[in-house]
């Protein structure tokens, strides 16, 4: 089973930490035009905010991981809801890598594998080198050449 | 090469134009009225250019739409990419013997290709030759890249294709929706979309009988005699949840008798036929629906009853698609609106293969678990009345813990109404009790298989399988899922599923055979 690049914890973080400031921000607009909010319930509602988002992002570190079997690519991911899934190669439509300007700063990019289903029907590994990010595209796509179906939809 | 071929298109702006024109105008009555003329002759001068510039062309492979008029568009949809073609005609339509002929095909936001205003023969006609192209390609073409197919002898269901596909022939009947299962079907289905009609009636009529406020004063009338207040304003907090109620019971009232006429409407006149290996399907009674769907495009099979239909004895059959449906933007067909349960359950098996399923239940936990669920839901109801009469007048918050009383049914009633079956070549999947839908999916159809575990199925041991196939599942609709059963039969199914769909993939490859029947009565 292969992990993310430990990277994505601080992309994770920063999403988390832009949350809590809209939360501050919010808050802030709440006690300025309708009730008073004590500014001190403000501090801890962000701080609880922001360890809450940074648990989470350490945690979902710690449970991401994806393999590449006979017949699928299998991944494990969720802190709340565990999700376990396989996409069969058979199954895969096209395969993109992504590269978004946080993710590119932190030097990291994305896969994004496209089924013709209606639930999961993009699956997006996050949190890998560019090299990986193209070998796995590069892997993912061959994989999905060799095994195609004749009942694609 | 076919000729090209003009869509009678020109007709629709200039029409909505004078339609709409005048009575969105006449609210500003004045200098704007001779505004009225000037956007006639436009959407004249619009839907005669649109009418030129659109043209559509039957070809060998694909079938090619250009279309508009400032910024063009073209398009050439490969036969086999179809998944079906959809003709309805609304009253104008038949009127003038026009028909709107829409092509699906997978994925996307909407339909693929709509072509308006054709003549009802040219309808037709295009019909067949698409379904005709279709069934060719899928012979030649079916495995490009290998000549399996092309050295082996015609197989079965290749002959039978070759036997009916030519011309399309007159099909044969499959099914027939009779008077008193359309009527029975009207009764027992209702419809939440219908719960707009209401409101729509009550904007129609606005300006005639509605009082000084925002509520209509029959609303109010009809609360009255029941406790209702006398005004909106300074109203207690008593009267005016009797109104809310009387008006809940109205709406809903309201709301199923339009939704049984809907009902009617739609389905009215219901025949199901087969026309070489798609299924041909017309009905309606002033919009008249009719179209194609590829059996080998159908990507899984379900059985729906409500409550009502399961007391008399009925259960609908739909077929599901890739494509959209012609209402509702799903990809459900009705294959056989409404008839007897066993005839239904009959045809499912008939029409996948599937052996007989003998339904599994989750463990007894899951049932615990919707208790524990449906009394936290119930518990929340309660605190909301106790908020409410501490902010008001109203005082008897512990009636609303009656509620309680129907949580131990409710949670049993899911509980009874989960089921799976593993079958050979199938998986079968039941859930649901105000719409339960038993869902039969063939291994070779999946997509993609998760097991879920929220953190309080994690506590318990339990998990839920969400098998996804090609389609376009709507809210109404969630993708199948066997809920709450123990993980590791979680683990084993969904190791199974992917087992079967690599092995059912190599048998289609050699065999070619569907494994769907479209003589399914």
């Amino acid at each position: 089973m292969e992990t993310l690049h430990p990277r994505i914890r601080l992309i994770w973080i920063a999403r988390g930490a832009i949350a809590a400031v809209v939360l501050a921000v919010a808050l802030v607009a709440l006690d300025q035009w309708r009730v008073t909010v004590p500014p001190l319930a403000i501090a801890a509602a962000v701080a609880v905010a922001l360890v809450l988002a940074v648990g989470y992002a350490v945690r979902l570190y710690q449970v991401w991981r994806f393999e590449l079997q006979d017949d699928a690519l299998y991944l494990e991911r969720g802190v709340v809801t565990f999700v376990e899934t396989a996409v069969p190669f058979v199954r895969v439509q096209h395969v993109d890598t992504q590269f978004g300007p946080i993710e590119r700063a932190l030097g990291l990019s994305s896969v994004v594998v496209y089924t013709a289903g209606s639930r999961n029907a993009d699956v997006r590994i996050p949190g890998l080198t560019p090299d990986r990010a193209r070998s796995l595209q590069e892997t993912l796509r061959e994989l999905a050449v060799e095994s195609e179906g004749d009942d694609a939809v | 090469m076919l000729a090209l071929q003009h869509g009678a298109t020109g007709f629709s702006v200039p029409v909505l134009l004078v339609g709409l024109g005048p009575s969105v105008l006449d609210i500003d009555i004045g200098p704007l009225l001779a505004l009225v003329p000037i956007g006639l002759v436009a959407g004249v001068g619009y839907g005669i250019a649109y009418y030129y510039r659109f043209t559509y062309e039957v070809t060998a492979s694909t079938f090619d739409v250009s279309s508009g008029v400032f910024a063009r568009r073209s398009r050439e949809i490969p036969y086999r990419r179809i998944q079906n073609v959809d003709l309805s005609q609304g009253l104008f339509e038949r009127l003038f013997g026009l028909a709107v002929v829409s092509i699906e095909t997978a994925g996307g936001g909407d339909t693929e290709a709509t072509l308006r205003f054709v003549s009802e023969d040219e309808a037709e006609r295009l019909r067949a030759e698409i379904r005709r192209l279709t069934a060719a390609t899928g012979e030649s073409t079916a495995d490009p890249d290998s000549d399996r197919s092309a050295s082996d002898e015609p197989t079965a269901s290749e002959r039978t294709r070759e036997n009916h596909s030519p011309g399309g022939g007159a099909p044969t009947l499959l099914f027939d929706l009779e008077v008193r299962e359309l009527l029975l079907y009207a009764v027992t289905s209702f419809r939440w979309g219908a719960a707009v009609f209401p409101i729509a009636i009550l904007v129609f009529l606005g300006g005639a009988d509605s009082g000084p406020g925002l509520v209509p004063a029959f609303v109010i009338d009809a609360a009255r005699p029941f406790g209702g207040p006398d005004a909106l304003e300074g109203a207690a907090v008593g009267p005016l949840l009797v109104l809310a109620a009387v008006t809940a019971v109205q709406w809903s009232v309201f709301t199923y008798v339009s939704s049984a006429i809907y009902t009617v409407a739609n389905y009215y006149g219901f025949r199901l036929g087969r026309a070489g290996e798609d299924f041909v399907y017309e009905r309606g009674l002033v919009q008249r629906y009719s179209g194609s769907i590829p059996v080998e495009k159908v990507q899984s099979v379900s059985v729906t009853e409500n409550p009502l239909q399961r007391l008399v004895g009925y259960a609908g059959l739909w077929v599901e698609t890739a494509g959209y449906g012609p209402d509702s933007g799903s990809s459900n067909q009705s294959a056989v609106p409404l008839a007897g349960t066993d005839r239904v359950y009959r045809f499912a098996e008939n029409l996948t293969g599937v052996e007989t399923p003998e339904f599994r239940s989750p463990p007894r936990l899951a049932r615990r678990r919707y208790f524990v669920r449906y009394s936290i839901v119930a518990a929340v109801i309660v605190a909301a009345a106790i908020g409410l009469s501490r902010v008001s007048t109203f005082d008897r918050w512990y009636l609303t813990a009656v509620v309680f009383v129907a949580v131990p049914p409710a949670a049993h009633l899911k509980y009874v109404n989960l089921g799976y079956f593993v079958g050979a070549d199938h998986l079968v999947i039941r859930s649901g009790f105000w719409n339960r839908q038993t869902t039969v999916i063939p291994y070779y159809r999946i997509q993609t298989v998760s097991t879920r575990r929220s953190v309080f199925q994690r506590r318990l041991g339990l998990a839920s399988l969400a098998v996804d196939t090609a389609s376009s599942r709507t809210f109404a609709w969630g993708s199948p899922t066997i809920y709450d059963i123990d993980l590791e039969t979680a683990r084993e199914i969904h190791d199974t599923g992917r087992e079967r769909l690599q092995s059912a993939l190599r048998e289609r490859a050699r065999t070619d055979d569907l494994g769907l029947s479209v003589d399914f009565t």
